[in-house]
């Protein structure tokens, strides 16, 4: 009997399974055509997130994730498992809020949430043997040093804010290299070639799966809503890796299919969405929720939760230990467009490429309250986005369901602006 | 059309390049042995001093000759004869651009084979860093300024004729190739003036740093060589392109990654469709390292001919990582 279990109620009954549950339900329930490969992914939520099941421990040290800027390959090479502790529970984010001050990010909050129920908090992955924390935003560096005194073993990623000079790939590859020395000191391996290379495949394996979802969403009709695909890579933060790419390559296949058949899974004219910022997390899934709910679709993302943890993929020229590890680090920081940086031309350009690429209507950009990055950046974004004739939504947001209704007023709103965009223009041109 | 298409975009580059190299290596090195002459204007090593196997000359070493003919000769008639020496070199180089360092030069291909025993040995290459690569990068140029205007200063009898070719007693080529074809002859030190002795001597001490420095980095010659220098100069009319399309780049750097001449405006330059570079070898070991579709192509004639793919960037990325990374 685990702890939760000997309280007053089940895990089940509580008030943040609760939580869980009615997302769940919105996302599965409210939507008729939901492809059936995505079953895996609502089952695996339903256990972990609703049931409160443990996931199978590895044997094997856990390493915690506190941002996509980690390296998992190198985790995994030395015989470890990766496991990402990016946090989406309101409930945490209650709980969180003793650490940080008031108007701070949820995400930051729900983590340490989380963290702070050292046994049971959920996802339950078990015993972490050592949590690493890039040194990004100012909140996850100074959370970074609350963990520890939770009495967790962290190690500091440090990690450049600037990503354009050589200097700062120097160092972050240096960086890089501490890691591979600490986890080594961890795991007692050393790093062979052999290793590497069989993590970096498992790793590429995944990001294909996810690219060839990412393809198939390119054009109308929409095979498949974006809800459903924010769940498929939230379950990459916590899922056995090969049983998730797997599940995402039935999926793919799946899609395939309706592509072929000329299926819809979105309304017919649904306005095409690019959703961008602060990453959707389960249980907070509520903007893309609720935007799907109001009768558009979102195509694709430029959030960390998403595109931005699994599309990139690193090349390598020598097949070289050092080499590889190098080419790792460069990959987890140049094509980054994360807005701790301080230049934010990559991110701005990545979007104008997605809504061209993806023939978007419009862009939603949603800023966690108290995330100052996101929120600064979101001048330049819809200067850029405004330029280029795209209508942009903004919302400041957090893990909170309490604004759910007005949110859903504004999105409709925005969504009914762009059809009748639409129709003017398509009148315009008849 | 788009079957061929997708084959070519997903093609394995390493092995293609190994065995084009190859076949190119024994045409130029070997060639002249089946009585095969493809001129003396050809725009890479095929290097002159290989007097038997040689299948063509090396543009570099006529035109240094011409250029020493006295002046009133030179600015003469002989001009004329200059003049048709650059063209047909201009014709040959508008073929393949800097294709021929990448693909045909034996120079080039010695170094690649050079990089293939370096890898084997497990020692990594090193890099310049941005500094020295923005200094180091003009040598080439002084270089070709400087195998331009020895000859002329010889023709206008400034200079004695023992500077003569000054470039190709310097140039490892002349050391180095010559010993495919068994003739050593060129391995020595040439006592009989101090112009003679001063070339040779240099020449040597560059072969001994061309064969070091190929364990040190990738292409570790081509960084200096002057016909690159003298490429670039005239690559506008070239028909082989390489063509970046920078609203498709992520700048992800997996083209500077892999970049043997370690060229960082492959991945940073959004601007420029035109992205050869002045070190550029048109290896297009960019273009199949580019994840991004389209972001990376190469053209001839307009007509594109490669291009990055998704799909052939796996492909490559898996098969690499078979091949060379699975076998300890």
């Amino acid at each position: 009997m685990t702890a939760a279990n000997t309280e007053s109620q089940p895990f089940n009954r509580s008030r943040q399974a609760r939580e869980a549950e009615v997302m769940l339900d919105h996302l599965v329930d409210d939507f008729s055509d939901n492809p059936a490969a995505m079953a895996y992914f609502y089952d695996l939520f339903r256990r972990v997130y609703i049931q409160g099941e443990r996931l199978d421990q590895p044997d094997a040290p856990q390493v915690g994730m506190t941002c996509i800027q980690a390296p998992e390959e190198l985790i995994r090479a030395f015989g470890a498992t990766p496991v990402r502790l990016c946090n989406g529970a309101y409930h945490y984010d209650q709980v969180g809020a003793d650490f940080m001050p008031a108007k701070s990010c949820s995400l930051v909050k729900a983590t340490l949430g989380r963290l702070h129920d050292q046994d049971n908090g959920v996802p339950r992955v078990g015993k972490l043997d050592l949590i690493v924390n890039p040194s990004t935003c100012d909140q996850k560096k100074k959370a970074g040093v609350m963990m520890e005194e939770m009495g967790y073993p962290v190690h500091d990623l440090e990690f450049p804010n600037v990503k354009e000079s050589e200097a700062a790939r120097v160092y972050w590859q240096r960086s890089v290299r501490d890691f591979a020395v600490r986890l080594g000191k961890l795991t007692g391996k050393r790093l062979t070639r052999k290793r590497l290379n069989d993590a970096m495949a498992l790793t590429r394996r995944a990001q294909a799966a996810f690219r060839a979802i990412h393809n198939l969403r390119r054009k109308g009709p929409s095979v498949v809503l974006g809800k459903d695909i924010f769940l498929v890579t939230n379950a990459y933060f916590f899922d056995d890796l090969a049983r998730w790419t797997e599940a995402a390559e039935a999926l793919v296949a799946e899609l395939r299919a309706r592509e072929a058949a000329g299926f819809n899974a979105a309304q017919k004219k649904a306005p095409r969405i690019l959703f961008t910022g602060s990453p959707p997390i389960f249980p907070n899934l509520k903007l893309p929720l609720l935007i799907e709910e109001a009768g558009g679709v979102v195509v694709a993302d430029e959030t960390c939760s998403a595109n931005r943890m699994l599309y990139d993929m690193p090349v390598v020229d020598e097949w070289l230990v050092d080499h590889m590890v190098d080419s790792l680090a460069d990959h987890y920081l140049k094509p980054c467009t994360c807005p701790i940086f301080t230049r934010n031309d990559d991110r701005r350009r990545r979007l104008l490429d997605l809504v061209r690429d993806f023939d978007a209507d419009g862009v939603v950009y949603q800023a966690f309250s108290g995330c100052q990055v996101y929120e600064m950046e979101q001048r330049s974004v819809a200067k850029t986005l405004n330029e280029a004739g795209i209508p942009m939504l903004y919302i400041e947001t957090d893990y909170s369901p309490d604004d759910m209704g007005q949110l859903s007023t504004r999105i409709e709103a925005f969504l009914e602006s762009i059809k009748t965009r639409k129709r003017q223009r398509a009148g315009g041109q008849a | 059309m788009t079957r061929l298409r997708r084959a070519v975009n997903n093609v394995d580059l390493q092995r293609f390049r190994f065995w084009f190299q190859l076949a190119a290596f024994a045409l130029l090195v070997y060639g002249g042995y089946l009585a095969i002459d493809l001129g003396n204007s050809l725009p890479m090593f095929s290097c002159g001093y290989n007097q038997e196997g040689r299948a063509g000359v090396c543009y570099l070493l006529p035109l240094q000759h011409q250029l020493a003919r006295p002046w009133p000769q030179l600015f003469g008639w002989a001009g004329i004869g200059v003049l048709t020496g650059f063209g047909l070199f201009l014709l040959w180089f508008i073929v393949l651009n800097k294709g021929w360092c990448g693909f045909m030069c034996p120079l080039g291909t010695l170094q690649d084979w050079l990089t293939g025993l370096r890898k084997r040995l497990g020692i990594r290459y090193s890099l310049y860093g941005e500094k020295s690569f923005n200094t180091l990068t003009w040598v080439k140029f002084v270089l070709l300024a400087l195998m331009l205007l020895i000859p002329l200063a010889i023709g206008g009898g400034f200079l004695s004729h023992d500077w003569g070719a000054p470039f190709c007693q310097i140039c490892p080529g002349r050391v180095v190739l010559p010993l495919f074809t068994g003739d050593p002859a060129q391995l020595t030190i040439d006592y009989s003036s101090v112009g003679t002795m001063v070339l040779t001597g240099l020449g040597m001490f560059i072969a001994g740093l061309f064969l070091a420095g190929a364990f040190i980095k990738k292409r570790f010659f081509c960084f200096f060589c002057p016909m690159s220098a003298l490429h670039y100069l005239i690559a506008k009319p070239a028909l082989l392109k390489l063509k970046k399309d920078g609203d498709k780049c992520t700048r992800c750097g997996n083209c500077f990654n892999v970049c043997d001449m370690e060229i960082r405006a492959i991945a940073d330059d959004l601007e420029r469709q035109d992205i050869m570079t002045d070190d550029c070898t048109l290896c297009l070991k960019c273009v199949a390292a580019c994840p991004e579709p389209g972001a990376l192509r190469v053209e001839f004639a307009r007509i594109n001919i490669f291009e990055a793919t998704e799909e052939g960037f796996l492909k490559r990325m898996n098969k690499g990582a078979g091949r060379d990374g699975c076998k300890h």
